[in-house]
């Protein structure tokens, strides 16, 4: 399983370099959500550290759709999904290669978009950053966990971008919201809590999605139209 | 090798076929035709595990037999080359074999002079021998084939009637459904025709005409 699992990955992520399109896409649909964002602030204002963490996460779950729009498009060419169902191993190797794939994509856009939150909307990294960046990866994580699933669900729906962002946004919310209140303490908000809370959280949903994938995966992903 | 048992399928209210029942056995070409609609490329499917039918089973001697499916679709990845296709279905079937396998593989094909071309470039026939090569490159114990010559000219055909006769000798059971019956009929072992809703063998070459089994023509 893990050798199908690394197969995909290394194609997908050549595929989505080498073609870029894919990515420049979803780059440029959050960095224009940031932007607009920015827009809503006077001349030397800054936008709140929660909102602006909002921001940021929301920028990351709209780049996330795409992404994994145009993963699972890969297999609609020539329909090589059929050749992955033929391959006689664990068809969740696909959904862990496609994860994992979506997952590098997705960092690599939130080390753009990260930057663009602090410069367009006038905030500064004064918090706690490890167990930010923790949270960031596990949320993550978590996300393309969820986004390789619905994304084998909407695969070869005409209306398929439409349909990922319905199922995907409301399942979403307790990553974001954790996304959001530790991202809010690394942009300067006091929180008495801290992150260890949130930090739970985000291990249960992943923990939860994680095992959704491996479960729901093979009933989605089958050779029948 | 490959059993069905009353294999019946249907798509809505349109009952394709029902009652399918044969054995295929191990080193022989069995020759699947049959008319536009008949249902030859979703019988292929449910032998691939690829179609559920509504009725019946598709039982393999053993679970751990590989099988070989070339379809309409040819599984290419058009923005890598004919190499890292290869490469690909390789590592994703958990195969053993060297690189050096893959372009023995490719030269068998005819596709060696075009390995580090991207499959986007390659003609309708070429995409088809490059998918005819995944197939080759898993060795097999079922080939399931269903209208291989399409897109191929009279050198490439040649060449897969050749790899068909070796598959064969090699102890595979190859399943070949074709509309050509003047070509592939004399590499059959067995002729099987969908009609009236059922599989019916035929006479061929290999197999002499009987009440039962008449002529194919």
């Amino acid at each position: 399983m893990l050798r199908m699992t690394l197969a995909i990955l290394r194609k997908d992520v050549k595929l989505t370099l080498s073609r870029g399109n894919g990515l420049i896409q979803a780059l440029l649909l959050g960095l224009l959500l940031v932007f607009v964002f920015s827009l809503s602030q006077g001349i030397g204002e800054s936008l709140s550290a929660r909102n602006a963490a909002a921001v940021f996460w929301l920028s990351s779950a709209f780049c996330q759709v795409l992404v994994f729009n145009q993963l699972y498009a890969l297999e609609e060419v020539n329909q090589s999904r059929l050749g992955l169902l033929l391959c006689q191993r664990p068809i969740q190797a696909v959904w862990l290669g496609k994860a994992a794939t979506g997952f590098l994509m997705l960092l690599l856009a939130q080390c753009v978009f990260l930057p663009a939150t602090i410069v367009f909307l006038g905030q500064n990294l004064s918090g706690p950053l490890r167990p930010a960046f923790a949270v960031l990866l596990l949320t993550d994580a978590g996300m393309c966990a969820l986004g390789s699933l619905l994304g084998a669900l909407a695969q070869g729906q005409t209306t398929r971008e439409s349909l990922l962002s319905i199922v995907l946004f409301p399942l979403l919310t307790p990553l974001l919201l954790a996304g959001t209140g530790v991202g809010a303490q690394a942009f300067g908000t006091a929180d008495p809590d801290g992150p260890g809370a949130w930090l739970g959280m985000t291990c249960a949903f992943d923990a939860i999605f994680i095992a959704a994938g491996l479960l729901l995966f093979p009933f989605l992903y089958a050779g029948d139209d | 090798m490959l059993t069905l048992e009353r294999v019946a399928q249907r798509y809505g209210d349109n009952l394709v076929f029902k009652n399918v029942s044969c054995t295929l056995e191990a080193g022989s070409v069995t020759l699947l035709v049959g008319d536009n609609g008949a249902g030859k490329s979703t019988l292929l499917r449910i032998m691939a595990g690829l179609t559920r039918p509504v009725a019946g089973t598709a039982r393999f001697a053993e679970p751990t037999l590989k099988i070989g499916y070339l379809g309409h679709a040819t599984f290419v990845y058009p923005a890598l080359t004919a190499f890292e296709n290869l490469l690909f279905w390789r590592d994703s079937h958990g195969l053993e074999q060297t690189e050096e396998d893959i372009f023995n593989v490719l030269e068998r094909t005819a596709l060696a002079g075009r390995a580090r071309d991207r499959a986007g470039t390659f003609s309708r026939g070429m995409a088809q021998r490059l998918n005819l090569a995944r197939v080759i490159l898993q060795q097999p114990d079922i080939f399931l084939l269903d209208e291989p010559t399409t897109g191929l000219d009279a050198k490439s055909r040649a060449m897969l009637h050749k790899e068909i006769l070796l598959a064969r000798e090699q102890g595979a059971c190859v399943v070949l459904v074709s509309h050509d019956l003047a070509q592939a009929e004399p590499l059959a072992d067995r002729v099987f025709c969908l009609e009236k809703r059922t599989l019916v063998e035929k006479a061929c070459s290999r197999r002499k005409q009987t009440p039962e089994r008449p002529c194919c023509a």
